[in-house]
């Protein structure tokens, strides 16, 4: 089994979220891999071991090399090889150009199955997998929170509100992960020091035409103006007089 | 002009979601909504828009993304619409992608606003307001409870002729896990607990019987669910859900900023913490200081009667 695991690289959660005429100000952003994707890598490397195969992780990026530590961990869980995108003036938030450069990238690797997480945790279109896979002609499965794979046919559970639906299909396909899809493992140290040795290709790649929408202007939500505690004698005055205030002034209940 | 809104049916109704996103699409240009399903045609009629598509067929019995793309994609190429709205749904998010890709147009997910001053859509789980002005042909997902919803009424109605391919997907059933619990992200109620419940069993003792005497829905912060107290469906925040109800109430939360990023869209917002220092209550409209274990039973008996 040939899969392909889609991995973006997103600002660290910690990142300060900082707007300088109309823009977020991106100098000071460090990278990680997008938490959604781990869980793909592991499933990925899971199906491997069970099955046989090849696990490539693909990623589109910059040319800023200070991702690629972060990226070997992907190797170091178990993924055989990286194959980076990249690109002047590449952004996160064109899934449609991002998805065009990856489809055409895939097209070439035969892949059964294409699996990344469900969203990025930047920009949370989560559209550049539905895309890919419409470029590919292949179904998608989006959000499954559990994969099996037996004779060759994928199971999954997607969910929905309120309830999962449950989805076969062979391959080709494409799959997104929904957080806690499956338990990420913690690398062992030789399989650490083995991954700096797994193959790690940078390819160049040039920007494409698309009808992403552009942003024209980013800006801090409105501060909400909160901060009112409710005083009383006791509890049960406090609970009388929130009540009261859902009532009168939510209006809520 | 054409706008194409995709409607979802549960049950007997059209959902909530998808009234309001008609509402939305009523100011951009005609609309025609399109409902796809099996046995759906007398729900679909329900939904408020001057024209609606049916596709009542035994192959769509549940979605599944290469067939509704291709059912929504003849609908827009024979009415040369210029947009296609849905509600940011679980097959709304699945969907809106797909269609855009097949269509060539831009795609914006889960507004916060849409019209004709522009879109309006969350960055960074919501930290940061992304708005665009375009004029192209774009797919949206408008989220739930950003608009309120149209009145109910019909238009004429029409069924689908088209061709529905096959899709190599199968859908063999929907389990019901959540069976008779209210769906987070369209709950006009939600009710979510945090680290300062102290262990499982209290959150099924006091956050899940509080949120049923509101008709709420229960959440949880991203801590408890790390924990393994409850689902990562119950999460809200930035890795799990964007939740816009009219009352959110969080109680035993601090109120870490991942979790902000989720429920900060909320109409009001109530905290019940302990810790006055607690960042909850920067964000709260109402906030009560105290022991969670003497309020809530006190506040649900209170608001069952």
């Amino acid at each position: 089994m040939n899969i392909v695991v889609l991995v973006k690289m997103v600002p660290d959660t910690e990142s300060r979220l900082e707007i300088v005429d109309g823009k977020v100000n991106e100098s000071g952003f460090k990278y990680m891999v997008n938490p959604y994707d781990e869980f793909a890598v592991e499933q990925a490397v899971q199906f491997k071991e069970a099955n046989g195969g090849k696990v490539t992780i693909l990623s589109l990026f910059s040319n800023d090399g200070s991702i690629d530590t972060d990226l070997r961990k992907m190797m170091a869980i178990g993924a055989d090889e990286a194959i980076v995108l990249r690109q002047d003036n590449y952004r996160g938030d064109k899934p449609s150009a991002n998805a065009t450069v990856l489809s055409n990238a895939i097209k070439e690797m035969e892949a059964d199955l294409i699996i990344g997480g469900v969203q990025g945790i930047d920009y949370y279109q989560s559209a550049t997998g539905p895309m890919i896979a419409h470029m590919l002609g292949i179904p998608h499965i989006s959000g499954v929170t559990n994969l099996e794979l037996n004779d060759g046919k994928f199971t999954a559970k997607r969910q929905v509100e309120g309830g999962l639906q449950i989805i076969e299909c062979s391959n080709p396909l494409l799959v997104t992960c929904q957080k806690d899809m499956t338990k990420v493992r913690f690398p062992a140290l030789k399989d650490i020091m083995m991954s700096k040795r797994k193959p790690f290709e940078s390819r160049t790649v040039e920007p494409v035409e698309s009808n992403d929408v552009e942003t024209a202007e980013c800006s801090l939500p409105p501060a909400r103006g909160g901060g009112m505690i409710i005083e009383g004698e006791s509890s049960e005055d406090k609970v009388d007089k929130l009540i009261e205030k859902l009532k009168t002034e939510a209006k809520v209940i | 002009m054409s706008v194409i809104v995709v409607g979802e049916v549960d049950g007997n109704d059209v959902k909530e979601i998808s009234q309001q996103v008609a509402a939305v699409a009523s100011g951009m240009g005609d609309v025609i909504g399109i409902v796809m399903g099996k046995g759906i045609s007398d729900a679909a009629m329900k939904l408020s828009t001057s024209k609606i598509i049916i596709a009542d067929d035994e192959a769509l019995e549940y979605y599944d993304p290469v067939k509704f793309t291709s059912i929504v994609a003849q609908i827009v190429n024979q009415n040369n619409a210029t947009k296609v709205l849905m509600g940011a749904t679980t097959m709304g998010k699945d969907l809106g992608p797909r269609v855009a890709a097949e269509l060539g147009w831009g795609y914006l997910g889960d507004c916060l606003e849409a019209g004709n001053e522009g879109f309006v859509r969350p960055n960074y789980a919501g930290k940061v307001l992304a708005k665009s002005n375009t004029t192209d042909s774009v797919v949206l997902s408008i989220r739930n409870n950003a608009y309120p919803a149209g009145e109910s009424w019909s238009g004429s109605v029409e069924n689908f002729s088209g061709e529905i391919p096959d899709s190599g997907l199968t859908t063999t059933t929907i389990e019901n896990v959540g069976a008779g619990t209210i769906e987070l992200t369209e709950a006009s109620i939600v009710v979510s607990g945090g680290r300062g419940l102290e262990s499982p069993e209290n959150y099924d003792e006091h956050i899940r019987p509080l949120a049923a005497a509101m008709g709420a829905a229960a959440g949880a912060s991203r801590a408890i669910v790390d924990a393994g107290w409850v689902t990562h469906s119950h999460q809200v925040g930035q890795t799990g859900k964007t939740v816009t109800p009219d009352l959110y109430m969080a109680i035993g939360i601090s109120g870490a900023i991942q979790h902000l990023g989720g429920m900060s869209g909320s109409k009001f917002i109530v905290a019940i913490n302990k810790d006055s220092e607690a960042p909850i209550f920067k964000v709260a409209d109402y906030g009560i200081v105290g022991d969670l274990f003497e309020i809530i039973p006190l506040l649900k008996s209170k608001l069952e009667n």
